[in-house]
C-alpha cells in the first residue's frame, strides 16, 4: 500500500485534490484559483506547486494551505509542508480570435507601412508569422499538399513523417511550410518549432566545425518538435553536411519529431544526394505543387488585392490571369506594377494600359519554350551532355531522354514530326512518330514519367 | 468599522481605486472595494487580479474593522452627497452611510471573499522623481502594440541600468525612448515589461505630484509605492503583473548613419502635417520631401477622394535631399509627444527607420518607420 502511493504521479494527487477542492468552494472560486495550478515536485517532505499569479499564491496560501496540505496527505502522509511557486502562463492565445481580427484590420490599414524588420521574423522558430494558412490559395496544383500540410500541423509527428514537398520557384513551397510552423507554434500544446534555410543549416555547421562547438548546434536541434528545413536540394555534394544532417534527422525522427523539408525536385532527382538520405526522404509523405491554372491564378490575384484593401476591374485581373503563368511570384510582380501605376496616377489601369504595362511580364523571352532550352534541360535533367542527345546510339540511358526530347519538341513546340528528324542528325521522321507515341502512351500509363515530364516543363518555362 | 471622513477627501481616493474595477461576471467580487482600518489610516482597496491598487488615508476612527462593497456604486453615490462630513459604519457585511440628515444602507459582502493582495517584503527598492517618471511614461504609453500576438511589446519596458531608467514602447512601426537619470546607480541590473493598463494607472495616480516614487519589483511583479506628503506612509500603491517574455533588442533598430538632418520649428512641422493629413486617404499617407538647395521641406499629401495638398515650410538641411512618405498619424504621435520648440528629423535612407528628438534635450527619442516608397 505504502510503495502505491510512494508512485503515484504527482498529477493524479493534484487532481485528487482539485477533486476534494470543487466540494468546498463556489464554481466560480475555484475557476479563478485553482486554474493552471499544478504539482511541480516533491523535495524531501516539501510539495511545490505552481500557480499562474501572485494573487492564486496568496489566496491558496492563506485560505487553503490547511485543506490543500491535509488531502495530499491523505494519499501521501510523507509530505508535511506546501511550497507555492509562481509559474506565469502566456496571454497568447487569450482571445485569440478577436486578435486575428484585429490584426486583420491593422494590417489592411497598413498597407505598404514598413516596420522594424527585426521585429518581423520570431527569434526562438526564425518564422515568418506573415504566412499562415488563410492567406494561402488552394487550388488543384496545390490541395495535396496543401491537406498535407494542414494534417501535419494537426497531428505533430504522426501523420506523416517527414513530409517532403516539392515543387518549382514561387510556386508556393516556403508559404506552405511556413504556414504549417506557424500554426503548430501558436497551438497552446507549446511544440517547439524551428524553421531553418539549408544555407543557414550548412553555415551552422560549418562555423560549427571551425569553433569546435558543433555540440552546440546539435543539442540545440535535439530539443524540438517541428524542424523545417527549406531548399534541402542545396545540401546536394555537401558531405559533412549531409552527415551531420542525417543523424539530427535519424534522432530527431526516432522520436517521433516531425521534419518538413522542401525542394526544387523529389528526392531522386536531387544529384549528389547520399542514398541513405535520399531513401529517408522517401520515407514519409511527398507531395508536389505545381503551377497553378487559370482559375487558381484569378484567386491568387484576388486575395492579394484583398490584403491591399484595392479592387480592380474583372477584365484587368483575367488578362493579368491569363497572360502572366511563370509563378506566383512572378503574378505579384506584375500586380504590383499595376499598383504602383493605380497610385502614381491615381486613376484605375484599364485593359489597355494593363497590356502595355505587362509587356515585360507576357513577353519575356524566359517565357517562351525554344529549342535550345528544351534539349539544355533535357539533357540536364538526365545529366547527360547536349552532344549525347543528338550521338546515334542506342544505349537505353541516352535512347529515352532523346525520346523524351522528341515528344517535347513536337508538344510544346509544334514541331513537325520531319524537322524533330533533321534536328536529329537526319533520323527519319517515323522514328519521331514512334517516339512521340511511345512518351505519349506511356506518359497516360506511368505516374513517375508524367511527374518528369512536369518537372522538365517547369523548368522550360521558369527559366 | 465606525469613521467619519470628509466627502472631498473619500471621493478623490475613490475615484483612484475605481478606475481598474470593472464588470467581472466569473468572480463578482472584484467589482467590489476591500475599506479596511489600518492603524490611523482607512485604507481602499481594489483588484482585476492583474492590477492592484491601495490607497490611504487619514479619518477619524471610532471603530476598527472592514468591509466589501461595491465601488462604482459607492462611488456615484458619494459624488451625490453633499460636501459634508460623511459617518460611516459597518453591521454585519452592510454598510451605513449618514451625512447631514441622509441616512442610507449599502449592502455589501464578506470580506474573506476578497483576493489577498500579494506584498513585496524585504525587496531592494528604487527611488526615484514622480514627475520624472510620470513624464517618462506619457511620452510612450501609446505607443504599444495593442495586439496580444505578441504579448511583450504590448507593454513597456523599464529597463534600469547604472544611473539611468530607460522606459520604452515601440508596437514595431515606430517606437519611442525616454531616458531617466537618477541621482544615484542601481545596484544590479533590471528590466521588466509592465502591462500598458498599469502604466495609465500609474500615470494616472503620479500625475502632478512630486514626490518620490519608490519602485520594487519581484520577478513576476512591480509595485510603485507613493508617500504621503504629510507623514511617513504610503500614500498609495499599485502592484501589477508584469509581462513574461524577453522584450525586443530594440537598440539594433535605432540608425547611427544618416542620409539627410533636417532640423524643424516643432509648431510650424506639427501645423503642415495636420494640414496635409486632411488629403492623406485611406493609408494615411504623407510624402515629405527634403530639398538641400531649397533648404526647405515639402509635405504633400493625395487622396482620390478629396484632392490634394502640398505645403512647404523652410528647414536646416544637412546631407541629401530625400523623400520618405509616413503615416501621418505615427509623424504626429512622434511630434506631440516631443515639447521642444525645434525638432530634429533625421532619415537614414529611403525606406530605412528615421528619428524625430528634441533639440537640446537627449533624453527623447522617436523612431519611425515610412511607408514603402514607390
Amino acid at each position: 500500500m505504502q510503495y502505491c502511493h510512494l508512485f503515484m504521479e504527482n498529477s493524479e494527487i493534484w487532481k485528487s485534490v482539485l477533486a476534494q477542492m470543487q466540494l468546498h468552494i463556489s464554481k466560480a472560486n475555484f475557476a479563478t484559483w485553482f486554474q493552471n495550478t499544478e504539482i511541480i515536485s516533491k523535495e524531501d517532505e516539501k510539495m511545490i506547486i505552481s500557480v499562474p499569479n501572485a494573487f492564486s499564491k496568496e489566496w491558496l496560501k492563506n485560505k487553503y494551505y490547511k485543506l490543500i496540505l491535509k488531502t495530499i496527505h491523505d494519499t501521501d502522509n510523507s509530505v508535511k509542508e506546501l511550497e507555492f511557486v509562481i509559474k506565469p502562463q502566456s496571454l497568447k492565445n487569450f482571445n485569440a480570435v478577436k486578435e486575428v481580427k484585429v490584426l486583420e484590420e491593422i494590417e489592411k490599414i497598413d498597407a505598404g507601412q514598413l516596420k522594424f524588420d527585426e521585429f518581423k521574423i520570431n527569434k526562438e522558430t526564425n518564422l515568418n508569422p506573415r504566412y499562415t494558412f488563410e492567406n494561402f490559395v488552394v487550388g488543384s496544383f496545390n490541395e495535396l499538399a496543401y491537406a498535407a500540410g494542414l494534417a501535419v500541423s494537426e497531428n505533430v509527428g504522426n501523420t506523416y513523417n517527414p513530409l517532403f514537398i516539392y515543387g518549382g520557384v514561387g510556386l508556393g513551397k516556403t508559404h506552405l511550410i511556413q504556414a504549417i510552423g506557424n500554426k503548430v507554434s501558436d497551438n497552446p500544446k507549446k511544440k517547439k518549432v524551428r524553421y531553418i534555410s539549408s544555407e543557414k543549416f550548412v553555415s551552422s555547421i560549418v562555423s560549427g566545425i571551425r569553433n569546435h562547438n558543433i555540440d552546440i548546434f546539435k543539442a540545440s536541434l535535439s530539443s524540438i518538435d517541428l524542424l523545417i528545413i527549406d531548399d534541402i536540394q542545396f545540401l546536394a555534394g555537401k558531405d559533412k553536411t549531409q552527415e551531420e544532417f542525417f543523424h539530427t534527422f535519424n534522432s530527431l525522427y526516432e522520436k517521433n519529431k516531425q521534419i518538413i523539408l522542401s525542394s526544387d525536385k523529389p528526392p531522386n532527382a536531387i544529384p549528389e544526394l547520399e542514398e541513405r538520405l535520399r531513401s529517408r526522404f522517401e520515407g514519409g509523405m511527398i507531395v508536389d505543387v505545381s503551377l497553378p491554372d487559370y482559375e487558381t491564378r484569378l484567386a491568387i490575384l484576388k486575395t492579394k488585392l484583398q490584403e491591399k484593401n484595392i479592387s480592380l476591374p474583372d477584365d484587368v485581373l483575367e488578362y493579368v490571369a491569363s497572360n502572366v503563368k511563370k509563378n506566383i511570384r512572378e503574378l505579384e510582380g506584375a500586380l504590383n506594377s499595376l499598383l504602383i501605376c493605380y497610385k502614381t496616377n491615381n486613376a484605375v489601369p484599364d485593359l489597355e494600359t494593363t497590356k502595355k504595362l505587362l509587356k515585360n511580364f507576357v513577353f519575356s523571352p524566359f517565357n517562351v519554350a525554344n529549342y535550345k532550352k528544351i534539349i539544355e534541360i533535357v539533357a540536364k535533367f538526365y545529366n547527360l551532355e547536349e552532344k549525347n542527345l543528338f550521338n546515334p546510339t542506342r544505349r537505353k540511358e541516352i535512347v529515352r531522354p532523346r525520346q523524351i526530347a522528341m515528344f517535347l519538341l513536337r508538344e510544346e513546340l509544334k514541331y513537325s514530326f520531319p524537322a524533330i528528324a533533321r534536328k536529329f542528325g537526319g533520323k527519319d521522321h517515323t522514328t519521331v512518330i514512334y517516339a512521340h507515341k511511345k512518351i505519349f502512351q506511356e506518359s497516360q500509363e506511368n505516374n513517375k514519367l508524367t511527374e518528369e515530364l512536369n518537372v522538365i516543363k517547369q523548368r522550360v518555362y521558369s527559366g | 468599522m465606525k469613521i467619519e471622513v470628509l466627502k472631498e477627501n473619500l471621493k478623490a481616493n475613490i475615484s483612484i481605486i475605481e478606475r481598474i474595477v470593472g464588470k467581472n461576471l466569473s468572480l463578482p467580487i472584484l467589482n467590489n472595494v476591500l475599506m479596511v482600518i489600518e492603524d490611523s489610516f482607512l485604507s481602499l482597496v481594489s483588484t482585476d487580479l492583474e492590477i492592484a491598487i491601495k490607497v490611504w488615508m487619514l479619518v477619524k476612527i471610532i471603530d476598527k474593522g472592514k468591509i466589501v462593497v461595491p465601488a462604482k456604486f459607492l462611488s456615484s453615490f458619494i459624488s451625490s452627497l453633499p460636501n459634508e462630513k460623511i459617518v460611516m459604519e459597518s453591521v454585519g457585511q452592510n454598510l451605513h452611510i449618514q451625512c447631514g440628515n441622509l441616512k442610507t444602507q449599502i449592502q455589501g459582502n464578506n470580506p474573506e471573499d476578497f483576493p489577498i493582495i500579494p506584498e513585496f517584503k524585504d525587496l531592494e527598492y528604487l527611488l526615484v522623481d514622480s514627475k520624472k517618471i510620470c513624464q517618462g511614461i506619457s511620452q510612450v504609453i501609446d505607443l504599444t502594440s495593442q495586439s496580444q500576438s505578441r504579448p511583450e511589446i504590448s507593454g513597456i519596458y523599464f529597463s534600469f541600468l547604472k544611473n539611468q531608467i530607460k522606459i520604452v514602447a515601440t508596437d514595431s512601426f515606430r517606437l519611442g525612448e525616454k531616458t531617466i537619470h537618477m541621482d544615484e546607480n542601481v545596484k544590479k541590473e533590471h528590466s521588466f515589461i509592465l502591462p500598458q493598463k498599469a502604466a495609465r494607472e500609474i500615470m494616472n495616480i503620479l500625475e502632478n505630484k512630486e514626490l518620490p516614487v519608490k519602485i520594487y519589483f519581484s520577478q513576476n511583479q512591480a509595485l510603485f509605492e507613493l508617500p504621503m506628503k504629510e507623514v511617513d506612509h504610503p500614500q498609495a500603491q499599485i502592484t501589477s503583473r508584469l509581462i513574461e517574455g524577453e522584450y525586443p533588442n530594440y537598440q539594433d533598430i535605432i540608425p547611427s548613419q544618416f542620409k539627410t538632418h533636417v532640423t524643424v520649428k516643432r509648431d510650424e512641422f506639427l501645423n503642415h502635417i495636420k494640414t496635409a493629413s486632411l488629403f492623406s486617404g485611406k493609408v494615411n499617407e504623407v510624402k515629405i520631401s527634403v530639398n538641400k538647395e531649397k533648404q526647405e521641406v515639402q509635405i504633400f499629401a493625395k487622396s482620390q477622394d478629396v484632392g490634394e495638398n502640398t505645403s512647404s515650410l523652410s528647414a536646416k538641411i544637412e546631407g541629401e535631399s530625400i523623400e520618405a512618405s509616413f503615416n501621418y498619424k505615427y509623424i504626429l504621435d512622434g511630434i506631440l509627444n516631443i515639447k521642444s520648440s525645434e525638432i530634429l528629423f533625421d532619415i537614414s535612407k529611403e525606406d530605412g527607420p528615421c528619428i524625430l528628438r528634441p533639440v537640446g534635450d537627449s533624453s527623447y527619442l522617436y523612431v519611425v518607420m515610412p511607408i514603402k516608397s514607390i
